[in-house]
Parts: structure tokens; C-alpha cells; sequence
């Protein structure tokens, strides 16, 4: 070291002292709090002007005017103007059954990706949980890409990024992307999903993964996940949508490469497939398709699987059967919010497919219940006056949740209302509950009606402002009927809804036979039977009384 | 089937991060003028001051608000926590509406309406169908002008926001930042909270609201912004019904925003009942309008963001990552570049392990010397890649590009037209970046602040004597 470095140090020396202060006199209840620490003072740099070292640079790095002044000589452009969205979707189905549907979209950025018709509800002759694993292994290696880092790499240099997840019954890959680069993304979706290699090593990092899920899961006071598992374990009993989606952890060592290759085999055909964009011209996406998922192809095509399993599609139709799922165990509590352990009930009811003539009026329904935290955060315009905030959570304090949700299939649906409370409330809970699910079938208020129908309307378009949205819709639309149904015409559909369907569509869901499930010190459940005399019989549970006076 | 989203809106919440909207710059020699496509900013200046500016898509839905130059670095140490208390004030009614029927407009309208506060800038917004556009400017100007601010109101508020308070404190990234604001802006507004202290937060009162709206909201510290199916010249037309009203003048000296000193320093929250060691590391950035704004965010993106369920050696873009997956060295990291006015702060907070606290600091400031020093040209590009591709997708819906549309011009007074940020991006160098590092980084005095079981945590004196590498 030299002694101009020496003499350096030391000057830095010199300045350290004088601003690297600790801050001193901090009160740990001051700390605590995370507020308040105003009071600490740093020394003023007034005598700043007497030391010639160590001051920032003021020289101007970048060789162009500050932000708030535009830069000389851009080119001139020329912007595009609003238009009114009346496209409409084409699609063409390819000889060998893949469908691919397209919209145009104002902008250059699209979404592309597949919808397949495939999920947890087809595992029944697999170990469950290998679509939480395909979830996992998606974008990893493929023929052609030696890894995920090529995959993010050929994305990224088109500005791209990409997504897989997995529901009950469809798996969707999509990624977004610069619509010139539209060979590009094809060619690396037909490859991620038709040429995935599976490595050993790529199962056991996502069989980590899973298990690193599962174990989050378990830590975390949120319940929802899991209990929509349960819920659908106790409607479909053992078939196709009760089917668990998380994987259960003793099936971890169970599944590997043999056993997803095969499931990929029957899952991942053409017929079950709809590729789908947003923001592209139909037919380069057409000719790119036909390119890399029709002339290149599987590789269980190209190479011989061991197969384990069955060699077909599980094609039953769902099984609505009822029944009561529950877990006595410890639920995380909040961190430091002070709230008190909760319990978890979820009481659900046979609804109907998305191809319904009812689906509709339950959706209308389902925002009329509406509900969500005693504690969300948050302007106007969420909900406030849904008959679950208004009816439930406003009136009983010890209710900590409450909110109603609606899930539609192909063949089946399932309405529900999750509700959570200290276990001491339970009975109660339980009680309230089915109080607002034998209500659904009076007549609603004028103003509620109204009210829920627009509030539908604006949040199916509000949603669709967004276009991977409108990439799902449109694949899942196309999957289930060939064709994509216009948001103006469901905004139609809602505006005729009356109160009589209102009525009638919560008459049908009463007539079916109630599910349950439970999670969290539940001691005070009360017993299925009790909850079904219940629901035909006003809501007030029989066999103990609530009220002193009866 | 449509409604089909409806039903599983969370999921798709997720997904629809790959969204945008935008059209990206193109370099299209053979035309005179490039299109872009994607609608032009558009910017009025009323009389009184106030600005309105607009992107109209022609979409069924909008998003409209009032973003106002105010927030927490507007008040002085007796009144800290006065912006955000407004903040939650302002849907318990007005001298029109009482807050039942304030919320029951909104619900009927299928709209919401939302609001925020920030260290310099206050907000109010209104997202509908866009033929409702109209209503939710008469709405958003009711709330701002005309609030009842009721005594009893303000009263149950209080234990509101101190419950709010509470909720804060147990988010640790939030306690670690207001920290790392309190050591690095000490004795500036700047350092303060934004919630304010509780003893401020429980003896707020009408008095002290009213003087601050006097204060602050002055017609020419407002944007009203919107974007969506919005027509410009109708939003002007708005504005000048209910926001001429708004006074543009002082009785006495109209505020100055005064300079906040960035002070390089530390705080230390020593708790070893917690799991995690939560820590944050910046040196003194660049304000907002900065030229060399740019290059430091490309930097920022250089270092990039990671966290365990990401997996090991995925997105390589950052060598931090990399030996984050490799070598365990932390849960997760992101690094930041917090603008305001004339300073910012750079740097970054990770989750660790309580006892890697060493070895993850170690790594992120041999990868700052080395940004200093030898950072790549291929490194470079990614970044940038990356920088545009987050900036573009991240406007996806009308909200997140009126948000765009109102901080940008509060910030820069104009919307950066896109094909010109891309060009800002496109023009920053390797050189670009290591000079803005030299400059910003390159042997400064960092501030620190450190929560829970931080024993690991080297001494000031030898972070600080990371910041400057012995070589010749």
C-alpha cells in the first residue's frame, strides 16, 4: 500500500466520524413501535465547506436532458387512436382435432398460450397430485431448450415472460410476449408442452418444490387453498372434482418421470387442446401452429414410455354426492395482529355447469352474497353492502370471514360460503350460516338486485381490461364450446336476470344435499345431519337452543 | 362462460401479470412518422392551476383520480400522520353525502373507489364503467373539497389507523424501510412515517386537517389523471365544473419543500425471538427528474430480485441470485431505487438467515464494487431488456396507467411519451452504468437499518469499508 492510499484512508477515517453516526438515544420502546424515531438529530453539515474530501460527484452521467424535458430530436410519431373493441374471435379446428382461436387487440404485446383440458379431476387412476407437479415442471427443459435459463432467455429477448397454472380441470401455459416474435413463442410453448424432457433431476427440484408448498401452506394462517380441497373431497366424494389439487405429501415419493410422461401421453392430445392468443393475426399463428404442434412430434411419440396407469381418459361425469370432511388441527395465527386462533367451516351446495341456463342468475346470486374480511382495507366499491357484510359480518362481531363463491365445471358446480371464527363460536358460525343460505330462496330487495347485477357487469369488464384475461376466456370459451361468447352478450344475459330466477336458482341449490368441511379446533361442530335438518328447516339448528327464551 | 372469470378472479389475478396494453416503439425507417400504438397523453392546464391529463383506449371501463402533490415530507414533526389521517377521512361522508350514501353511490355504480398516501404524494381514485366517468369526477371532487371531517368520525378513525398501525408493525419489510428512512433522512421530513406517531395519530384533530387541505391542496399541486374509455376533452370539461372551485393562492408564504440531508448512518433492531434477520442497505440515489435516473435503475435491475421459491439458477440475469440459490444465503432479495424529489434512496433489503447475515452482505457489495468497476456489456443489455419488458407490462389495465399517467405528472410535469423512456433506456451504456455506480456508490457512506436477530451483522465501520475496494 502506498502512501497515497494510506493518506486516502485516513481522510476517509476523518469522515466516517463525522457522519457515520449511530444514532444515539433510542428508547427500544420507540424502536419497537417502528414509528418515531424523528426525534434523533444528525449532525448539521455546516463546516461541510472546510472538507475538500470524499463529496459527491455532481458530474452529469448521462448525456441527456433531465426527465421533465423531452429529448431533441425524436422522431416524430404518430399515436393510435381509440377504437371501439368489435372483434371477433376465429377459430379453426386442424385435421387432427387442436383448435386455435385468435382475437386482434390494440397493441403490439400478445398473450399466447394453450388451455388443455386436463387437471386433478382426471388423476383417478394416478396418484394424485401429478398436475400440481406438471404446474411445477413447466418450462423446464425440452428437446430443444437445454434448460429453463434458455427458455427465460429466448423470452426475454423479445421482452417476454410466462406462466403456467393448473385449476381442477385445465392446465393453462401462456406467456406474453412481442407479437413479432409470434414463431418464437409458438415454437417454445409446442416444445414445453409437447417435448418436455423430465429429467430426474428436474422431478426431484419440483418434487422440493411441491413439498416446500405444501409445508408454506402449512404455516400460514390463509386456509383457503386447503379447504377448497376439502370442500371438493366432501362434494365429489372419491370421483373426479373432489379429487385433491395439492398433492399429498405421502404421494411425493410416488410420482416420477414414468408416471407423468404417461399421464402427459393421454392428457396432452390435440383434441384436448385449444391454442389461443390475443393480440395476433390468425393466420401466422395458424401457420405456426401447424408447424411446431402438428409436423413435430410428442415425444412419447418418438419414444417409448414405460407406461404406468391407464391407458385412457377417466371420461365419468362428476359425482355430486355430499358429505362431511374435517381436520382437528392447529391453525397459524396472524403475526402480531392480536387476533385469536380461528376455526374454519365451509358449508357448500350442488350448483350448476357453466353451460347452464342457471349459471348466469347463480353468478348474480353468488355477488349478492358476496362477503369477504371483518378487516378489509379499502375504499367503497368492494361489497360493502353484500348480504354477508351486511347480514353476517356487520352484525356478528366474533365473525372474523365470511365470503360466498361460486365454482362452475363443465358438468357440475359447486356454491359455497367459507366463514372463519374464534372455536369457541363455532355452533354459531355454523348456525348464521345456513340462516343466509335458506334466505337465498326470499325474495331480494330491489335496490340489492339491481345493485348485484351491475356490480357483476362491471367487474366482468374491469377484469377483461387485462389481456391474459381475455387470453383465458377466450381458451377456456373455445375448449368448453368452440366458440368465444362476446362480454356483451353475458352483459345482456345479467340484465334480464329477475328476482323470480334469483329465487329459483336458490331453490335448486337448496334441494341438493349439503357439503361440509371443517378445519382448526372444531370440537363444536355440530353434526351433518343437523345441518340438513337445518337448511329445511328455516336454519335454526334443533337439537340445542341458542336462545335463552325458546 | 365469460362470468367463468368472475368466479376464479384470484387466479387469474396472477396471470394477468403478463398483461399490458401498450405498443412497443417502432423503428420503421421507410415511414415519415413511426406509429405507436398506443393513445396519446393528452394535458390541459385550467385556469386555477390544476392539470388534467389522459390516455383515452375507448375502453368500457376507466379509471379516473386526483393525485396531489402532498404526503408525509409535507408536514413538520407536530403533525406527522395529518395526510394519511385525511387520507382515511375522506369516505366518511362530505357536506352533500353522509358516508352511508357516499358508499351506496359507489356500490350501485358497480365502481370503487380507493386512495393512498405516500411519502410525497397523495391519492384518490375512482375505477367504473366508463359512462359513470362523470359521477366519479363529481364524487372524487365532493371528497377532496368538501369533507365533513365530523368530530365523532375523526374520533373512531383514530383507533382505525392505530389498528392499522398495528398491522404495519407486523409486516417487517414496511418496519425495515420506515427504519431505513428514519436513519437515512434523520432530522428531515423525509425520515418521518408515513402513519405518524401514535401520540401525533391520537391527538389529531379537525383544526390540524382543515389547515393542511388549506395548505396543500392548491389547484396547481393537482393532476386529475385518467385512462381508459375517457374522453379528454370531456374530462376537461369536468374539471371545470367541479374542480374550478379549488383556490390557487396563499394568505401568507406558500410552503417551500425544503432539501432533505441524506445522512449515512445505521439503525439496529436487535430481536432474536424473530426467525428471520430482515435488513436494508442504500446509499444516497438521484431525485425523480434526474438524467442519471435511468442508468441507476438499469443498475437496479442489474442486481435484481429473488426469492426461494424461485428456485436455484433460474433467471440468471443476476449474479446475486445465482449465489443466493447456490450458497443459501438468504431467503429472498430485492433491490430498490426509491425516487423523491432531489435525493433517493438505492440499495437494497434481503432475509436472511440470522446467521448469513455476513456472508449475503459480503456478496451484495462485491456485486456493487463490481458494478463500479467491471460490470459486463451483456449483463447490460439483459438489464435494460428486462427494464422495458417490466415497464410495459406493468401497464396493464386502465388503473396501473392512470396511476402512470398522475405520478409522472407530478413528477416530471408531462407523460414520457413510451417510445421516449425506450429510448432513454436503449441509449444507456456499460460505461453509462458504471460512471452513475462510481458515482452514487463508489465509496459513499451507506445507511443501514437491521431487524431481528442482527447479531451477525458486521459492524458500520466495516460495511463502510466495503464501499471501496484496495486495488490498484
Amino acid at each position: 500500500m502506498n502512501v497515497r492510499l494510506l493518506s486516502r484512508l485516513q481522510q476517509r477515517w476523518s469522515v466516517l466520524r463525522r457522519y457515520a453516526t449511530k444514532p444515539s438515544s433510542l428508547s427500544g420502546e420507540e424502536v419497537r413501535i417502528g414509528t418515531g424515531i424523528g426525534n434523533i438529530t444528525g449532525r448539521a453539515r455546516d463546516d461541510a465547506s472546510s472538507l475538500s474530501v470524499n463529496q459527491p460527484s455532481t458530474k452529469i452521467v448521462t448525456n441527456l436532458p433531465p426527465l421533465t424535458d423531452p429529448i431533441p430530436n425524436l422522431p416524430e410519431v404518430e399515436y393510435a387512436r381509440p377504437l371501439a373493441e368489435s372483434s371477433l374471435t376465429q377459430v379453426t379446428t386442424l385435421p387432427n382435432g387442436l383448435r386455435v382461436a385468435s382475437e386482434p387487440r390494440f397493441g403490439q404485446f400478445c398473450t399466447v398460450g394453450l388451455v388443455i383440458d386436463s387437471g386433478p379431476r382426471y388423476e383417478v387412476t394416478y396418484p394424485s397430485g401429478v398436475s400440481h407437479f406438471l404446474e411445477k415442471l413447466a418450462f423446464n427443459s425440452t428437446e430443444k431448450f437445454p434448460n429453463k435459463d434458455a427458455i427465460l432467455k429466448e423470452l426475454e429477448k423479445n421482452g417476454g415472460i410466462c406462466d403456467c397454472q393448473s385449476s381442477r380441470d385445465t392446465l393453462i401455459y401462456a406467456a406474453s410476449i412481442d407479437s413479432r416474435a409470434i414463431e418464437s413463442v409458438t415454437r417454445l410453448l409446442a416444445d414445453v408442452t409437447l417435448r418436455p424432457t423430465l429429467h430426474a433431476a428436474e422431478v426431484s427440484a419440483a418434487r422440493k418444490a411441491v413439498q416446500f408448498e405444501l409445508e408454506t401452506l402449512g404455516m400460514r394462517p390463509e386456509q383457503e387453498p386447503i379447504l377448497m380441497d376439502m370442500i371438493h373431497a366432501a362434494a365429489y366424494r372419491d370421483n373426479t372434482l373432489g379429487l385433491p389439487k395439492l398433492c399429498p405429501s405421502e404421494n411425493l415419493s410416488l410420482i416420477d418421470r414414468n408416471v407423468l410422461m404417461n399421464y402427459l401421453k393421454y392428457h396432452h392430445t390435440p383434441q384436448r387442446m385449444v391454442i389461443a392468443g390475443v393480440g395476433v393475426n390468425h393466420d401466422e399463428l395458424v401457420r405456426n401452429v401447424e408447424k411446431y404442434f402438428v409436423d413435430e412430434k410428442a415425444i412419447w411419440e418418438t419414444q417409448v414410455i414405460k407406461g404406468t396407469g391407464a391407458t385412457e381418459v377417466d371420461a365419468s361425469v362428476a359425482q355430486y354426492t355430499g358429505g362431511l370432511k374435517k381436520e382437528e388441527c392447529e391453525i397459524p395465527i396472524y403475526a402480531a395482529t392480536g387476533l385469536p386462533e380461528l376455526a374454519h367451516v365451509v358449508i357448500g351446495l350442488e350448483g350448476c355447469s357453466h353451460q347452464d341456463p342457471d349459471f348466469v342468475a347463480l353468478c348474480v346470486l353468488n355477488i349478492m352474497m358476496g362477503g369477504g374480511g371483518s378487516f378489509s382495507a379499502g375504499g367503497p366499491g368492494k361489497g360493502m353492502y353484500s348480504r354477508l357484510y351486511t347480514n353476517v359480518l356487520n352484525r356478528y362481531h366474533w365473525m372474523y370471514s365470511a365470503t360466498a363463491y361460486n365454482h362452475a365445471y363443465a358438468d357440475t358446480g359447486l356454491f359455497c360460503i367459507h366463514a372463519s371464527a374464534p372455536p369457541s363460536n363455532v355452533r354459531d358460525m355454523v348456525e348464521v350460516i345456513t340462516r343466509e343460505l335458506v334466505n337465498m330462496a326470499s325474495e331480494p330487495g330491489r335496490d340489492e338486485l339491481s345493485r348485484s347485477k351491475i356490480q357483476l357487469q362491471s367487474m366482468l369488464l374491469m377484469n377483461l381490461e387485462s389481456r391474459p384475461v381475455v387470453f383465458e376466456d377466450v381458451g377456456r370459451q373455445v375448449l368448453a364450446t368452440g366458440h368465444r361468447k362476446r362480454p356483451e352478450h353475458f352483459i345482456r344475459e345479467i340484465e334480464k336476470i329477475s328476482h323470480g330466477d334469483i329465487q329459483r336458482v336458490a331453490r335448486r341449490l337448496l334441494a341438493t344435499v349439503p357439503s361440509m368441511a371443517a378445519r382448526g379446533d372444531i370440537g363444536k361442530l355440530p353434526e351433518m345431519k343437523d345441518v340438513q335438518s337445518a337448511l329445511s328447516n328455516g336454519g335454526r339448528l334443533s337439537s340445542r337452543r341458542l336462545s335463552l327464551f325458546k | 362462460m365469460a362470468l367463468r372469470v368472475l368466479s376464479v378472479s384470484q387466479n387469474l389475478r396472477q396471470l394477468s401479470k403478463g398483461a399490458e396494453l401498450l405498443k412497443r416503439y417502432k423503428a420503421t425507417a421507410s415511414l415519415k412518422k413511426t406509429l405507436v400504438n398506443i393513445p396519446a397523453t393528452q394535458v390541459t392546464r385550467l385556469d386555477n392551476g390544476l392539470r388534467v391529463a389522459s390516455e383515452d383506449s375507448g375502453a368500457a371501463t376507466a379509471t379516473v383520480g386526483l393525485w396531489i402533490d402532498a404526503g408525509s415530507r409535507s408536514e413538520t414533526e407536530k403533525n406527522n400522520g395529518v395526510a394519511h389521517f385525511l387520507e382515511h377521512m375522506a369516505f366518511k361522508g362530505t357536506a352533500k353525502r353522509s358516508q352511508t350514501d357516499l358508499e351506496l353511490e359507489v356500490e350501485n355504480l358497480g365502481a370503487h373507489l380507493n386512495a393512498y398516501t405516500s411519502r410525497e404524494q397523495t391519492v384518490f381514485y375512482a375505477k367504473c364503467l366508463s359512462k359513470d366517468v362523470p359521477k366519479a369526477v363529481e364524487i372524487l371532487a365532493d371528497i377532496i373539497q368538501n369533507s365533513k371531517l365530523g368530530e365523532a368520525e375523526i374520533e373512531r378513525e383514530r383507533s382505525v389507523i392505530l389498528r392499522e398501525m398495528q398491522e404495519v408493525e407486523s409486516n417487517l419489510q414496511e418496519v425495515v424501510f420506515d427504519h431505513l428512512h428514519a436513519t437515512a433522512y434523520q432530522g428531515t421530513p423525509l425520515g418521518q412515517t408515513i402513519l405518524g406517531p401514535t401520540k401525533n395519530i391520537k391527538c389529531i384533530g379537525k383544526q390540524d386537517l382543515c389547515d393542511y387541505i388549506s395548505t396543500h391542496y392548491k389547484a396547481s399541486r393537482i393532476v386529475l389523471a385518467g385512462a381508459g374509455g375517457v374522453k379528454h376533452d370531456d374530462l376537461v370539461k369536468l374539471a371545470q365544473e367541479n374542480l374550478r372551485g379549488l383556490e390557487n393562492t396563499y394568505d401568507g408564504k406558500p410552503p417551500v419543500v425544503t432539501p432533505c440531508r441524506f445522512t449515512g448512518s445505521e439503525v439496529r433492531v436487535r430481536d432474536d425471538s424473530l426467525p428471520l434477520a430482515h435488513v436494508a442497505i442504500a446509499v444516497e440515489g438521484c431525485g425523480w427528474t434526474d438524467q442519471d435516473n435511468i442508468p441507476l435503475m438499469v443498475a437496479n435491475t442489474l442486481i435484481g430480485a429473488w426469492d426461494r421459491s424461485q428456485g436455484g439458477g433460474v433467471n440468471n440475469a443476476s449474479n446475486l441470485a445465482r449465489a443466493s440459490a447456490e450458497d443459501n444465503l438468504c431467503h429472498s432479495f430485492q433491490s430498490f431505487n426509491t425516487c423523491y424529489k432531489d435525493t433517493g434512496l438505492w440499495g437494497i433489503y434481503f432475509v436472511c438467515d440470522p446467521l448469513q447475515c455476513e456472508d449475503m452482505l459480503f456478496n451484495v457489495q462485491t456485486e456493487w464494487m463490481r458494478l463500479c468497476t467491471m460490470v459486463t456489456e451483456a449483463e447490460v443489455e439483459r438489464a435494460k431488456n428486462l427494464l422495458k419488458t417490466n415497464m410495459l407490462l406493468q401497464l396493464d389495465g386502465t388503473t396501473p396507467i392512470c396511476e402512470d399517467i398522475g405520478r409522472q405528472m407530478l413528477c416530471y410535469n408531462r407523460r414520457i411519451p413510451l417510445h421516449e423512456l425506450e429510448q432513454r433506456i436503449d441509449a444507456v451504456n456499460v460505461s453509462n452504468v458504471r460512471d452513475v455506480a462510481m458515482k452514487y456508490i463508489y465509496d459513499r457512506c451507506p445507511a443501514v437499518a437491521a431487524v431481528g436477530p442482527v447479531e451477525n451483522l458486521p459492524e458500520y465501520n466495516r460495511i463502510r469499508s466495503s464501499m471501496y475496494w484496495l486495488r490498484v
